[in-house]
């Protein structure tokens, strides 16, 4: 028997799945370590063992692989808590990383703040050297200037080192050749480039990219080597993986040369999740959302491929590396209710968070917070959150809407509870608008697939007000971060920039840039992470454009055409892409394109596990009724009493009738009046729109389904 | 009809997200860098009557001008406005804020019923008259300056008017400008189709009712505000230097500022006289002006919408340098913001000491045009990156630096170093922040910055346009002004660099490695220096944005 392990360590839990090679799955949930999340981890490891009813020796030397997502780089930069950082430059750029083009996101705000830098000004150095726009050298570089930088950074205690200078995208030797001397001269520093991170066009982004690296760097090598250690001593001889902000996973020795690829390691893996739910029930397209405490994280799937941008943000530092486009706004169950000066009631984006939380936990929380009016109106179970591991407090509930909110709305606070319901959902439903009609995409033609503790119970409302006929809620949707990391591939992204247009371009460079870059690829993938060569797969990208645009188009190329310089299919391509994205093409116009950067996704296809709750007997829906409860019904706008099924019994098959509420452990499933609800055979819920699928919904593979439930 | 208040809010975020997602796609289509890098645009939904719904302001100066716009056009056409129709505009002689910022409307109907309208309106890289991209110094008459569009259909009914078009087209120089508007109409359709689903959601009376309900809760909190305000009668004035035709020709900008309980009054009828050149506001332009300077001393999360401007009345009398008479020029009007905002600062200061700020850098800039050696092509290039100085500091808060003009706040992007020294001949030899250039106090002004730039490329044209290089920008109680503007050039085989002695000026034929120098200066100083946190004087002279000499005279500094 041979195991494989997923963990998500969360701000509040460590989060695991464990598949065995027959297919048996057990699902998770331990407290976080925050002060060394790796006893967390190995605390998780030890309880799975226990589970699986096997001596902890024995289970870990069957482990076959441990997917790891962590937080490490996020709250770092969240927190600021990275490493003391330098940074070298050109001559005459020593403030680009601070001025960020010199924009401020509150026009109106004159309270506002700059972000403070990853490296202080202090810090950053410059020394003189330059190299034109064409790649040519204008000052030539001599290491020697190093000497007295080195010096500072010495004095100062830096722990960690970005350099940075102008065209490196273009020629990178003194780039190279400034951190082949720092190396040697600064022993035990991480020591990083932007050559090495992102070697592409426009130097704000590299810049920002590269301090990123540089600032997480040090704290996420701890971290893998505190853990790689920990793993060692209890004698685990598998692989250990970690996600990346791309949905793909890497060993870590990987991860160290890089660091800023995790930075949204814990979050990318619900959209892979995703995308392999969907699949399971035959959508190509897909979208998930995940409703923490704070947060509310959105993200599509199209064709069964996560998407992929490059215009991220964290904490407001930009990172141009490739990673799963991913919206968070401020709604989760701890987003608070508050009164505008004009009178309205809003919701967040500040939220009680975990502590002191809302009024309902009883942990010193006294604003009303959005989990308080999902008791008030019934969703909740008081005695039944978490299992019954926390007790909810209703009337501190109610007392706090009251005071806070009701009597100066002059509402009651039924009312106000299912006003602050609405903004929420209307909030979140706004940012799931933006991940996909402000794309270009049509939300009602995705399955919405609803993952975390508080979303199922909101989702019925966001896909009304989107006109999404149905929604998913997985078996595994508590721990979905964790179940996604087991099925994301081995993926490396390579960027080179060749800024030219087609007309001039060299065809000889153009073929010879991605080779390079498939060898770089194929090395790591082979000779570090061991893959065959039979299961990689390679995708090349070009970041083209119209002569005359601005902003440039990532276009998914056919690598046959590109081996074969067949032009004329890539421009085909560009122009219908350039039509879907943007409502025109230019093709009749016969305009020129231009070529920015090319890049390459280099992908290891790894082994794909299928959960499996288990396969015990089902049972009849109606014999899964625990209780009769009021809840808000927001068609009818009032309250009323629906079923309450329990949703941890095998009701396998079973068509549930809306309204009513479907209570697990970790999770409820809110059915509102127009909606029905099909069990899978796995234990997922599909609830839908009775009138948009007459008869009941289907599932679209052949899946056994008890019609007389 | 009861109103909803959560549905109210409902209509709030959702008119907001209409005009966002509009502002997203102008940045993505549009292809002069002045719209898709420095997001020179706003966009913006109104109600039939032409009542503000939302806007997105990327850069607020040509913002209030919109719905002025709007009822002008409302006015014009009365019952002949059709589903399909789309109408263009940029006359600043019927509410236009400035010739080069043309706007689209796009009426949105429910059914056979009028119920709203789209607009788009952007920066366009080039508008006709006597000078490439628009901005001529020696303009008299709006003619030198601009081809004038007062409202007029592109497309009726859905059916483009060609003969308009190329009318309109043949009149301007560049090709990129029709692609830029066809964005602007894809903006607003984008907007119209939006609304429209959500009136045909909610029924035309809860959409009518609660729009309503809408302004009037913002109208409060915007009431509210003012409130704040002890009553009184405020003045305040400032200077703007050079009319770009008589040399040390100066004007004044006064501000007179009545509160009275709920009602705020802005008259600036004492101002100087129009100008002879091309330095003079519009109506539009000077209201919004007004209104932005006033947004930046209330709180920030009051909505967009009518009933936000509502309780603002605002006096510009034409025939002043605020609001010029036909035919003037007027091109330099969106840049007598910084004026207008310090004549209110000033006003209100004694009033209301913790909600303004000193004084903000006020904008000089360059446009440069010439052939680029390596495409053979002609290039047109605003440099936003030297032009950013710092904003001043507030009670509590120091100044932002490399902000740029308080008509944008913000909003305007530098251009990318690698980008620009792709799309452009030149080289950027220095662009970092200028030490000493925040303006001392206990809240340090915004930092300036200093741009060193290696023009290449023969016969490189060089429009001079701004202010700031005469008066130093003031600090407030007890804080220091900053450094003035400044623009040099160093040809080649000189030695010393030359200052550009006018601010408004336009140099031919710079040749080839001459070396382009500017300050942009920093924001004023709050509160007396030697009240200056010591932790924080001691980070910024460790940082080398204050020097040690500085430090020790001016924040007094005592020696370790």
């Amino acid at each position: 028997m041979k195991y494989n392990v997923g963990i998500d360590i969360g701000g509040t839990f460590t989060d695991l799945i464990c598949v065995s090679s027959e297919g048996k799955t057990i699902v998770h949930k331990t407290l976080s370590t925050p002060q060394d999340s790796s006893i967390g981890f190995l605390n998780g490891i030890r309880e799975i063992a226990e589970m699986a009813g096997v001596p902890f020796g024995k289970f870990v030397a069957a482990i076959d692989t441990i997917v790891h997502g962590t937080t490490v780089a996020t709250n770092a930069l969240l927190t600021l808590r990275g490493a003391k950082t330098a940074l070298i430059t050109t001559k005459g750029f020593r403030d680009a990383l601070e001025m960020r083009r010199g924009i401020r996101e509150e026009q109106f705000n004159n309270h506002y703040h700059n972000v403070t830098p990853l490296a202080p000004r202090h810090l950053r150095f410059t020394v003189d050297e330059r190299i034109d726009s064409e790649g040519k050298v204008l000052k030539e570089f001599d290491e020697q200037e190093l000497l007295p930088v080195i010096e500072k950074i010495k004095a100062e205690k830096v722990e960690s080192v970005a350099v940075c200078f102008m065209n490196s995208y273009k020629n990178a030797t003194h780039e190279l050749k400034a951190v082949k001397f720092l190396r040697k001269k600064l022993k035990g520093l991480f020591v990083t480039s932007s050559c090495e991170v992102l070697p592409s066009i426009r130097f704000y982004e590299r810049v920002s990219t590269t301090a990123v690296s540089a600032f997480v760097g040090p704290i996420v090598a701890k971290y893998l080597d505190n853990l790689t250690h920990k793993l060692d001593s209890i004698n685990f001889k598998g692989t250990l993986l970690i996600m990346q902000s791309n949905g793909g996973v890497v060993v870590p020795e990987q991860v160290k040369k890089n660091p800023a690829v995790t930075v949204l390691s814990g979050p990318a893996a619900a959209p892979t999740a995703g995308a392999y739910y969907s699949k399971l029930l035959g959508f190509k397209n897909c979208i998930t959302v995940d409703m923490g405490g704070t947060s509310f994280d959105a993200a599509i799937v199209i064709d069964n491929e996560c998407v992929t941008s490059t215009e991220g943000n964290i904490n407001r530092y930009r990172i141009a590396l490739p990673s799963l486009d991913i919206i968070t706004i401020g709604a989760g169950g701890g987003s608070i209710g508050w009164i505008n000066d004009g009178g309205l009631l809003q919701m967040g984006p500040q939220s009680a968070g975990a502590l002191p939380g809302p009024v309902c936990y009883s942990r010193g929380g006294k604003i009303p917070a959005c989990t308080d009016a999902d008791l008030i109106l019934g969703y909740l179970n008081p005695d039944f959150f978490a299992g019954g591991k926390l007790k909810l407090d209703k009337e501190a509930a109610h007392q706090s809407i009251q005071n806070e909110l009701a009597d100066k709305l002059g509402l009651s606070v039924l009312e106000t509870a299912a006003g602050m319901y609405r903004i929420i959902n209307s909030n979140m439903a706004q940012g799931v608008r933006e991940i996909s009609v402000e794309r270009g995409y049509d939300p009602r033609e995705f399955l919405f697939i609803v993952a975390g503790g508080a979303g199922s119970i909101h989702s019925s409302e966001i896909c009304k007000e989107l006109e999404i006929p149905m929604f998913l809620v997985p078996n595994v949707s508590s721990i979905f971060c964790a179940a996604g990391m087991l099925l994301g591939d081995l993926k490396h992204d390579y960027i080179r920039s060749y800024f030219t247009s087609f007309k001039n371009m060299d065809r000889k460079k153009f073929i010879a840039l991605f080779e390079e870059m498939k060898k770089e690829g194929m090395k790591a993938l082979i000779e570090e992470e061991g893959v065959s060569p039979e299961k990689i797969t390679i995708q090349p990208v070009l970041d083209l454009r119209y002569v005359g645009q601005y902003h440039e188009v990532q276009l998914e190329a056919n690598l046959d055409d590109i081996i074969n310089y067949r032009l004329e299919n890539i421009f085909d391509l560009f122009h219908k892409e350039h039509n879907r994205q943007f409502g025109y093409s230019l093709k009749e116009e016969q305009t020129e394109m231009e070529l920015i950067n090319l890049r390459l996704r280099v992908i290891g296809r790894k082994e794909r596990p299928e959960f499996n709750a288990g396969k015990s007997t089902p049972v009849t829906a109606k014999s899964a009724i625990k209780e009769q409860r009021s809840v808000y019904i927001p068609e009818l706008n009032e309250m009323k009493k629906v079923p309450v099924y329990d949703g941890d019994k095998p009701i396998y098959g079973a068509r549930i009738k809306g309204p009513c509420v479907i209570e697990k452990i970790t999770t409820s499933v809110f059915v509102s009046e127009a909606y029905d609800c099909l069990v899978d055979d796995l234990g997922s819920f599909i609830v839908y729109e009775r009138e948009k699928f007459p008869g009941g919904y289907k599932l679209k593979k052949n899946k056994k389904v008890d019609e007389n439930r | 009809m009861k109103i909803d208040k959560i549905l109210v809010s409902i209509f709030q975020r959702a008119f907001k997200s209409i005009t966002d997602e509009m502002s997203i796609s102008l940045t993505k289509t549009t292809r002069s860098p002045i719209l898709c890098e420095a997001k020179d645009f706003v966009t913006g939904l109104y109600d039939a009557k032409g009542q503000m719904l939302e806007q997105t302001e990327n850069l607020p100066i040509l913002s209030f001008s919109l719905g002025p716009v709007c009822r002008v056009i409302i006015e014009q056409y009365g019952d002949d406005i059709h589903e399909g129709d789309v109408i263009i505009h940029n006359d600043v002689f019927s509410m236009g804020n400035q010739n080069n910022d043309v706007a689209i409307f796009k009426p949105i109907f429910h059914g056979k019923v009028l119920v709203g309208w789209s607009a788009a309106k952007g920066h366009q890289a080039d508008i006709g008259g006597a000078v490439q991209g628009g901005y001529n110094p020696n303009a008299t008459e709006v003619w030198q300056e601009a081809i004038r569009i007062p409202a007029v259909k592109l497309f009726e009914k859905g059916n483009l008017r060609k003969d308009v078009w190329n009318l309109i087209f043949a009149n301007i120089r560049l090709q990129m400008v029709p692609e830029d508007i066809k964005a602007q109409i894809g903006a607003c359709t984008l907007g119209e189709r939006r609304l429209q689903t959500f009136v045909a959601k909610y029924g035309l009376e809860v959409f009518d009712a609660h729009k309503q309900a809408l302004f009037d809760s913002t109208e409060k909190m915007m009431q509210s505000e003012i409130r704040n305000i002890p009553n009184g009668v405020y003045e305040g004035e400032s200077m703007v230097y050079y009319d770009g035709k008589h040399k040390g020709s100066k004007f004044v900008i006064r501000s007179k500022i009545t509160v009275k309980n709920e009602d705020i009054i802005f008259d600036f009828s004492n101002s100087s006289p129009q100008t002879k050149g091309f330095v003079n506001g519009t109506y539009t332009s000077s209201c919004s002006a007004i209104t932005l300077t006033f947004l930046q001393m209330v709180n920030p999360n009051i909505p967009h919408n009518e009933g936000m401007i509502k309780p603002l009345k605002y006096i510009v009398p034409e025939g002043t340098i605020l609001n010029a008479s036909y035919p003037a020029a007027t091109t330099f009007g969106n840049h007598l913001c910084p004026q207008v905002a310090d004549s209110i600062f000033k006003a209100l200061g004694p009033a209301v000491p913790d909600r303004i700020t000193a004084g903000w850098n006020h904008l000089l800039c360059s446009l440069f045009t010439g052939n680029h050696p390596r495409t053979g092509k002609k290039y047109v290039d605003i440099c936003f990156l030297g032009l950013k100085g710092g904003s001043g500091a507030m009670k509590g808060d120091d100044g932002y630096d490399h902000i740029g003009m308080i008509d944008a706040s913000g909003g305007v992007l530098d251009q990318d170093y690698e980008m620009y020294e792709q799309q452009t001949p030149h080289l950027i030899l220095q662009h970092e922040y200028l030490c000493d250039s925040g303006g001392a106090g206990q809240w340090r002004g915004g930092l300036g910055t200093e741009t060193k730039i290696l023009l290449r490329g023969d016969d490189t044209t060089m429009v001079v346009f701004g202010d700031g290089d005469i008066e130093p920008n003031y600090g407030l109680f007890g804080g220091k002004g900053s450094v003035l503007n400044k623009i040099e050039l160093k040809y080649p085989g000189k030695s010393g660099r030359k200052l550009v002695p006018l601010n408004k000026d336009m140099i031919h034929g710079i040749p080839d490695g001459t070396t382009y120098y500017q300050v942009a200066g920093g924001g004023g100083g709050y509160g007396q220096p030697g009240l200056r946190d010591r932790e924080k004087l001691l980070t910024d002279v460790k940082n080398e944005v204050v020097s040690a000499k500085a430090a020790k005279s001016i924040y007094g500094l005592k020696q370790k």
